[in-house]
């Protein structure tokens, strides 16, 4: 159940990526529609975050492309945002809330120059959008899973771009920052962002998201949640009939080389 | 007690070399790559040797560029070893420093006849000769020591470095990914730290020895961490750890009749390691952070 | 050459001694470093040899003389107390693994610059032995040394190699053995011993700051060649001692040469070499399949192209029309021709190819597993029939037979692919 669009946002063409002789992702082909808040399901090492970095342009491609407002990523960059997973930073790195999320807008700036008023405007908005502006001159170790993440969307806000890709934003994350979070996500969209989630649980996902992926190393479905969301696509993303499929990765492997590189 | 010219000499300069080196080393901790810098600066021996070798003296510019080169050589050879043929980091790291180290050491036996490099010298140098080694201009003026002159030139680059790129530098030691992916050149910016801690392991290494650079680079930046969570008071520390460990460095040197550069590491050994004791006894005392604990705030 | 023959038959007693010396002293380092490699703790014996120093210092200062057991004693307690504090600071503070370990390298290094100088200074005589604990210098390793220092070298080999289950399970799975009831805080505290002993002994003949390759080198190198436990240790024991022999008759041969340097250079040669040409890992070993893998793929496909247009009805190819159904490719395609005609594959009549019967029934083969997968992939995996080929392309290749026979039972034995093809069988005529 896989449907395409027309001009989508964002477009990916029989993407494959491996890692380590291993493939991670096979043979993508997916189109996105604009506006909209689309969830990113399936199981762990299906390849999800693969997929967001692939996108983000953070993984080698071993075959196919990525188009972004049908340009090439490096042309669009400034309109893209992304939010990484939690653990892929050390949060004992001495820096406030207030420095993290005026990251956000150092790419506008520039090399060389220097952060200032306006700037400084754009990380206090964005932190009050989340909740967090009380917080400004915390140390960011001092945060607990919730705010830190909060923390991360507010710079990913900062960057002000059309189109946000985040990595399981709700991972270890309470309820009232999920609750919280998901509000602004709705908001976003409403305004015409287009946000894409890598999400972990199917039932916040149904009453979330507009725009389901399915992924388990190859896709398996992608369009509206009320096609995308059935039984038997469940069961192919989940579990199911891909002992085939693993035996040949596990030759893969053993031959030490990947017959998916080009 | 009288103004003793020399000592103030030695002491500032020491200051000055402590203060370039932690500034870098801040940075180099954050980045979690401290063995990476010790790498270097046992790395660039091949080039200061060739350096020497070719310009025929140890004041030239050559053996600055040497030093960069190999810097950045020993960089590049890591990450290959790393990346592509797929060898342990900390096993890249520790071939890749050892085998240029030795050819160093070999360079120094070989081209003994024309680069008169001591192997003690290039270890732990030797400050206390500072005085003596004077800049005289071609009319006979004398400008005062010339390593002093060195050290603050390297004071200068490297703190124009760090204002130029400070934010780029924050950006990619906390979130490397985040930085490509807003189109930050990551990898040069990485480089580019690494050639200046080259350029500082040999503009250093007259005065307290090639290895001694890495105690500056590290240890004063740790210890700071221990003390404070700020980045601002972080450096600041940094810094005055840096001049009080020359300081104290000197004295007890000259109580004990030692070399003064292991003396500014032993001392700053010392406050690290006490620093380390007293914070587990008493952890809540820190400098620089906003507000007191709130346990129970969302 | 008369220098290579008295080194070599050891007509000399004391480059006997040396070369034992030397070999037992590499091989002990070789074996600890492996462990300590396999453990990613590979620069903690940087540390270590660094950390030894001050010891060594005091050790002398206390005896006024270059007496071993003083020696190796200060040494000893002078390595405990760094890897003591190691795991404090480890367990205690906010700092990562690489400042810690850094931080204790120079802190104790600096404390042994100290106390080296002040001995310098004291003007004894007995001192200009100790420089060679920074530097090494294994020619000059003595017969009364070797006693010592063998034998602690001995003890080593004999302790990792007698108790390898322990120690792998250290290395390996800590946490596992502590469940299932084996001592591992006294293992751990055995192999740490084992260290600063190897350190000790090791730093005499290369010197403080390269011990770090005798203890890396062997093991990183060796990790390349195998990976069972057994064989890794022999392979890097048998490194080092080479390595060690060659850089002593180095030192040997051209006397103002220190021996440390040269035997990293050998050690060095032989990582370098193992990183590149090792089977299976090395880098050469790599690209050379990904060659064949290419190689094999662009046959397969000229084959399957052949096929599909004999499958519509025309009897032999003139050469230019293959050379389209690649652009781009020509050169390779004309080499890949020229290959299959060597392997009996194809026949090539003045420009035009046909198969030779080998190469038809080849071809089949490769088209029906071709169409299987397609027909695989549409049905279980919705991948869409115009995007199969490709996969198929690229999964056809590393098919066994027993995989084909799964497939085609998977599929019911099916007759036609997802293009509506048919699905060649042996015993087809085309």
């Amino acid at each position: 159940m896989i449907t395409q669009v027309e001009s989508p946002i964002l477009e990916i063409h029989d993407l494959t990526v491996s890692y380590d002789q291993s493939p991670v992702l096979w043979n993508v082909d997916l189109s996105l529609p604009v506006g909209k808040l689309i969830g990113i399901l399936g199981p762990n090492g299906a390849g999800k975050s693969t997929l967001i970095k692939a996108i983000m342009g953070l993984v080698p491609v071993t075959s196919g492309y990525v188009k972004i407002f049908d340009r090439e990523l490096k042309e669009v960059r400034s309109r893209i945002s992304y939010v990484p997973q939690r653990e892929s930073v050390d949060w004992n790195f001495p820096a406030s809330v207030l420095d993290v999320v005026m990251m956000g807008t150092y790419g506008k700036l520039g090399l060389f120059h220097r952060p200032g008023k306006k700037e400084k405007k754009i990380a206090m908005d964005c932190l009050k959008k989340v909740g967090m502006q009380s917080f400004v001159d915390r140390q960011i170790s001092e945060l607990s899973g919730g705010q830190q993440q909060r923390v991360f969307i507010a710079r990913a806000l900062a960057q002000e771009a059309d189109l946000y890709l985040m990595d399981e934003p709700f991972a270890g994350v309470d309820m009232a920052t999920e609750t919280a979070i998901f509000q602004l996500l709705q908001e976003m969209t409403a305004a015409g962002k287009t946000v894409i989630v890598v999400h972990h649980d199917i039932h916040s996902a149904m009453n979330y998201f507009d725009w389901i992926i399915m992924l388990n190393l190859h896709l398996v479905a992608s369009g509206p949640k009320a096609d995308v969301v059935t039984e038997e696509l469940l069961r192919k993303t989940y579990g199911g009939k891909l002992n085939l499929l693993t035996k040949v990765t596990d030759i893969i492997r053993q031959k030490d080389f990947n017959p998916l590189k080009n | 007690m009288s103004f003793d010219q020399n000592a103030f000499l030695i002491i500032f300069t020491a200051s000055i070399i402590s203060i370039s080196c932690g500034l870098l080393g801040v940075f180099m901790m954050l980045r979690k790559m401290s063995m990476t810098g010790d790498a270097i600066s046992h790395a660039v021996l091949p080039g200061i040797v060739i350096g020497f070798f070719v310009s025929g003296s140890q004041r030239g510019l050559e053996v600055i560029i040497g030093a960069g080169i190999l810097g950045i050589l020993a960089t590049l050879i890591i990450d290959w070893l790393k990346n592509k043929a797929k060898v342990q980091l900390d096993a890249s790291i520790g071939i890749t420093f050892t085998l240029l180290f030795a050819i160093g050491i070999i360079l120094i036996n070989m081209l003994a006849y024309k680069v008169d490099l001591d192997q003690e010298c290039v270890l732990y140098g030797e400050i206390a000769y500072l005085p003596i080694d004077l800049w005289i201009t071609n009319s006979g003026f004398s400008m005062g020591p010339r390593i002093t002159y060195l050290a603050v030139l390297n004071l200068v680059l490297v703190t124009a470095f760090i204002f130029l790129l400070y934010k780029e530098l924050t950006l990619t030691s906390f979130d490397e990914n985040f930085g490509l992916v807003i189109g930050l050149p990551a990898g040069a910016i990485n480089l580019a730290l690494m050639s200046m801690v080259s350029y500082t392991t040999v503009s250093s290494f007259e005065a307290v020895g090639a290895i001694l650079v890495v105690a500056l680079l590290v240890v004063p930046p740790a210890t700071a961490f221990l003390w404070t969570k700020k980045l601002t008071s972080l450096i600041k520390l940094t810094c005055a750890l840096g001049i009080f460990i020359a300081i104290a460095g000197y004295y007890m040197a000259y109580l004990v009749d030692s070399s003064i550069a292991g003396m500014m590491v032993a001392v700053g050994g010392l406050i690290f390691l006490g620093s380390a004791l007293f914070k587990s006894i008493k952890p809540k005392l820190v400098f620089g952070t906003s507000s007191p604990n709130k346990p129970l705030e969302i | 050459m008369s220098d290579f023959v008295y080194f070599f038959t050891f007509q000399d007693s004391s480059i006997a001694y040396v070369v034992i010396g030397i070999t037992l002293l590499g091989i002990g380092s070789a074996y600890v470093g492996t462990y300590s490699f396999l453990d990613k703790k590979a620069l903690l014996g940087d540390a270590i040899s660094h950390a030894v120093l001050p010891g060594i210092c005091l050790g002398f200062m206390l005896a006024g003389e270059k007496n071993p057991i003083y020696i190796v004693t200060g040494a000893f307690l002078s390595g405990a107390l760094a890897t003591f504090l190691t795991s404090w600071l480890k367990s205690n503070t906010r700092l990562s693994d690489d400042a810690i370990i850094a931080s204790i390298l120079s802190i104790f290094f600096g404390f042994g610059v100290v106390l080296l100088t002040v001995i310098q200074k004291s003007g004894n005589p007995e001192m200009a032995g100790l420089n060679q604990f920074i530097f090494g210098n294994a020619i000059a390793i003595l017969e009364e040394d070797l006693y010592i220092y063998g034998g602690l070298a001995m003890l080593i080999i004999i302790t990792l190699s007698v108790f390898r289950k322990e120690f792998a399970m250290l290395v390996f799975n800590a946490d596992f053995g502590k469940s299932i009831g084996y001592p591992m805080g006294a293992i751990r505290l055995i192999f740490n011993v084992l260290m600063i002993l190897a350190v000790v002994i090791g730093i005499q003949a290369i010197g403080v700051v390269l011990m770090a390759a005798l203890l890396i080198a062997p093991g990183a190198s060796a990790r390349f060649w195998t990976d069972k436990l057994s064989r890794l240790l022999l392979i890097a024991g048998a490194f080092s001692a080479v390595s060690g022999i060659l850089g002593t008759y180095v030192s040997f041969v051209i006397p103002q040469m220190p021996t440390g340097p040269w035997v990293v250079v050998f050690l060095s040669t032989f990582a370098f070499a193992s990183f590149l040409f090792a089977p299976k890992k090395g880098v050469l070993s790599r690209f050379i399949a990904r060659r064949y893998y290419l190689k094999k793929t662009h046959q397969d496909h000229l084959l399957k192209a052949i096929y599909h247009g004999i499958e519509k009805g025309k009897s032999s190819f003139p050469i230019e029309e293959i050379y389209e159904s690649f652009p781009y490719k020509k050169r390779k395609s004309k080499q890949t021709i020229d290959s299959l005609v060597k392997l009996d594959l194809l026949i090539n009549n003045q420009g035009f190819i046909d198969f030779t019967p080998k190469g038809k029934s080849e071809a089949k083969r490769i088209v029906r597993l071709h169409r299987l997968w397609e027909l695989y992939l549409n049905e279980y995996m919705n991948i869409a029939p115009d995007h199969v080929h490709d996969s198929a392309e690229k999964l056809e290749h590393i098919l066994t037979p027993e995989l084909e026979a799964l497939l085609e039972n998977r599929l019911n034995y099916p007759k036609l692919d997802p293009h509506q093809e048919t699905i060649p069988r042996d015993n087809d005529e085309l």
